[in-house]
C-alpha cells in the first residue's frame, strides 16, 4: 500500500496537482487515478516508463450521465491502476494510445463500438463487435439506449 | 511484390475451433504476408444484460460467457461483488474455489491439446486424450452435479460442499490424470509428427509478447513467467505450493510444453486442496434481495487462457451499473496476428488453435479484404486438410 501511495505522490508531481481530479487505493495491488483528458498521453506515458506499468488489460467505457468515463486498466506483476479520463456526453473525443501500447487497438475499436468515444489518431477505426449493418449512431451501452429502444430501433430492419 | 499477392477469406465458420470468426489473409505464394481480424460474431450482449438484472441473476448469465471456463468468470465476478460488500468469505469455500477452478484448468488445457493433435492430423492422439480427459470430467460432474456450468461459486462461498468420503476416489482420478498426460507430454516431445508442426512454428519475441500485450500460456510461452495466480494472488494460491511455467521458444511447442507442465501444476493444486481443505462452512449469507453499496472494483483471475479481468461499478442497487469483461482471448489477437505474419499457409490452423482461442468469451473476429486481382475462400476444414496434405 505504502507503494501505491508513493506511486500517485510522484504521479501527481509529474503531472501536476492540478491535472488530478481525484486518486484512491482502495486495496492492496489497486489503484484509481482520474486526469484531465488533455494530459492522457503524458500520464500513460509517465507509467509505462517510470513505474513500469507496461501491460494494458483493456479499457472500459461507462455512460455516468453527462460525461463517458474512459478507464484503462494499465498493469504490472502487482498492481492493477484503473486511469480514468472523462469525455464530454455530446462530442466524446480522447486521444488514441495506440503507439504508446500497442495492445490498446482493439480495445479501443470496443469503446468506439459501444459508447460512440472517437480516439483521436487510432490507425484504424473500423468496426469490431458490431454488426456491419448495425445502424450508426446506436452505440448500445449508452444509457439512453434502454433494451426496449434498441429493440424498436433494429426490429423491422432489413439486417 | 504487388499483383503477386492474394487475399484469402477464412471463416466465419470454424477456423479453429468450432466458433464463428473471420480471418482475411493477404498471402504471397505460400506465405501470409498480412492477416486482419474483425470480431463479433458472438457478441451477446452480456454487459448490457447484466446491467439491467440483479446480482443474483447475473451469477447465472455471467457463467454463461464461456462454456469451457465458465467457472473463472463465475469467481472473478464473485470476487468483485464480495468485495464491494466487504464480505470475506469462508476458508473452506476459498479452497473450493481453487479446486474448481484448477480441474476446469486441467480440463481445459486437455482440450485444447486435443484440438492441437486434431488441426495436425494427428488424430489418433486426440481421440486418446479426449477420451482420458473425461476422467477429469467425470470428477466435475461428481462435485458440481454438471459437465460444463458448475454453479459452484456464489455470493459469499459456494454452493456445494466436498463430501469427504469422496476425497479418496477423487485423489485416486488425479493419479490417473497426472499419469496419462505424462505419457501425452512424452508423445509430445518425441513424435515427428508433433515436432514437425509445432517446433519453430508461429513464433512470437519475448519482446513482441510483452510489447502487444499478449496473455496466459501465449505469454509464458514466449519465455515471460507472468500469471495471475502468482503476481496479484487471489482466493488462497499464495498457501499453495505450486510454480509458474514459462518456456523460452515462443513457438506452437512452447505453447503445448506450458499447457502440460501447467496440467501437472494443477493436478498437484488440486491434490494439496483434497488433502488440506479446512473445516467450516462453505458460505456467508448474501441476501437474495440484496444490494451492493456504491463503488467500483476490478477482479483479476488466471483463466486456463490467461488474464481475464471484470470491472465492476455500483450505485447502490440491486444491479450492477456497469459491469465490463475482458476475456484473455480478445488480449491475445494482436500477438496471434503477430504469430501468423511470415509463416506458412498450411500452418494457419495451428497458430491459429496454438493461442486456444475462445470466441464465446472474447466473441467476435473476421478477416477483412482488400482488393486484389485474385481472391479464393477455404473454410477452416479445408484449410486443416490443405495443412495436413502439405506436410506430408
Amino acid at each position: 500500500m505504502e507503494d501505491h501511495k508513493r506511486l500517485i505522490g510522484e504521479f501527481t508531481e509529474f503531472l501536476g496537482a492540478e491535472n488530478v481530479m481525484e486518486s484512491k487505493v482502495p486495496r492492496e495491488r489497486r489503484v484509481f487515478v482520474t486526469i484531465k483528458t488533455d494530459k492522457l498521453r503524458d500520464a500513460v506515458k509517465y507509467l509505462k516508463d517510470h513505474e513500469g506499468l507496461t501491460h494494458i488489460t483493456t479499457i472500459t467505457g461507462i455512460d455516468s450521465g453527462d460525461e463517458i468515463e474512459v478507464l484503462y486498466h494499465l498493469a504490472k506483476k502487482d498492481l492493477s491502476l484503473g486511469l480514468r479520463v472523462m469525455a464530454p456526453m455530446e462530442e466524446p473525443v480522447v486521444d488514441s494510445i495506440v503507439d504508446i501500447f500497442n495492445g490498446a487497438g482493439l480495445y479501443e475499436r470496443e469503446v468506439h463500438d459501444i459508447l460512440g468515444v472517437a480516439f483521436e489518431g487510432h490507425p484504424d477505426m473500423k468496426r469490431l463487435i458490431l454488426p456491419d449493418e448495425w445502424p450508426e449512431g446506436v452505440h448500445p451501452l449508452l444509457k439512453k439506449w434502454t433494451l426496449n429502444k434498441i429493440r424498436e430501433t433494429i426490429d423491422g430492419k432489413e439486417w | 511484390m504487388g499483383k503477386r499477392e492474394f487475399t484469402i477469406h477464412v471463416g466465419p465458420q470454424h477456423p479453429a475451433l468450432k466458433e464463428p470468426e473471420n480471418f482475411v489473409f493477404k498471402v504471397d505464394g505460400e506465405y501470409v504476408v498480412d492477416v486482419e481480424p474483425r470480431i463479433g460474431y458472438n457478441h451477446r450482449g452480456i454487459e448490457k444484460a447484466m446491467e439491467n438484472r440483479t446480482y443474483i441473476q447475473n451469477l447465472y448469465i455471467v457463467e454463461r460467457v464461456c462454456g469451457i471456463c465458465s467457472n473463472s468468470h463465475q469467481t472473478c465476478y464473485t470476487q468483485n461483488v464480495e468485495e464491494l460488500l466487504g464480505m470475506e468469505i469462508p476458508e473452506r469455500a476459498k479452497y473450493i474455489r481453487v479446486l474448481l477452478a484448477e480441474l476446469e484448468r486441467i480440463h481445459s488445457h486437455l482440450l485444447w491439446l486435443g484440438v492441437a493433435a486434431h488441426e495436425i492430423g494427428f488424430d489418433t492422439l486426440f481421440y486418446y486424450i479426449w477420451r482420458d480427459r473425461e476422467v477429469v470430467m467425470d470428477m466435475l460432474e461428481e462435485i458440481s452435479g454438471n459437465r460444463v456450468n458448475y454453479a459452484m461459486p456464489t455470493i459469499g462461498g459456494v454452493r456445494r460442499d466436498i463430501a469427504a468420503d469422496k476425497i479418496p476416489k477423487y485423489l485416486k482420478m488425479l493419479d490417473v490424470l497426472e499419469e496419462r498426460t505424462k505419457f501425452y507430454k512424452n508423445i509430445c516431445a518425441t513424435e515427428k509428427t508433433v515436432l514437425a508442426r509445432a517446433d519453430g512454428v508461429g513464433f512470437l519475441s519475448k519482446e513482441d509478447a510483452i510489447r502487444l500485450n499478449a496473455v496466459g500460456p501465449n505469454l509464458r510461452a514466449s519465455g515471460v513467467a507472468s500469471d495471475i495466480r502468482a503476481d496479484s494472488p487471489y482466493l488462497v494460491y499464495d498457501e499453495i505450493p505450486w510454480n509458474v511455467i514459462s518456456y523460452d521458444s515462443g513457438d506452437v511447442f512452447a505453447n503445448v510444453l506450458v499447457r502440460v507442465d501447467e496440467t501437472f501444476e494443477s493436478v498437484n493444486i488440486c491434490r494439496y486442496c483434497l488433502e488440506h481443505l479446512p473445516d467450516g462452512p462453505i458460505r456467508t449469507i448474501f441476501s437474495p434481495l440484496g444490494k451492493v453499496p456504491e463503488g467500483e472494483a476490478v477482479s483479476l483471475v488466471e483463466a486456463p487462457r490467461g488474464e481475464l479481468i471484470h470491472y465492476i461499478q455500483s450505485r447502490g442497487t440491486d444491479k450492477p451499473y456497469r459491469y465490463k469483461i475482458r476475456a484473455p482471448t480478445l488480449g491475445n489477437i494482436p500477438a496471434l496476428c503477430e504469430k501468423l505474419r511470415g509463416g506458412y499457409i498450411a500452418d494457419i490452423p495451428i497458430v491459429l488453435a496454438g493461442i486456444d482461442p475462445c470466441f464465446s468469451c472474447t466473441d467476435r473476429m473476421v478477416f477483412v479484404d482488400e482488393d486484389r486481382d485474385k481472391r479464393w475462400e477455404m473454410n477452416g476444414e479445408q484449410l486443416r486438410r490443405y495443412g495436413v496434405e502439405w506436410y506430408k
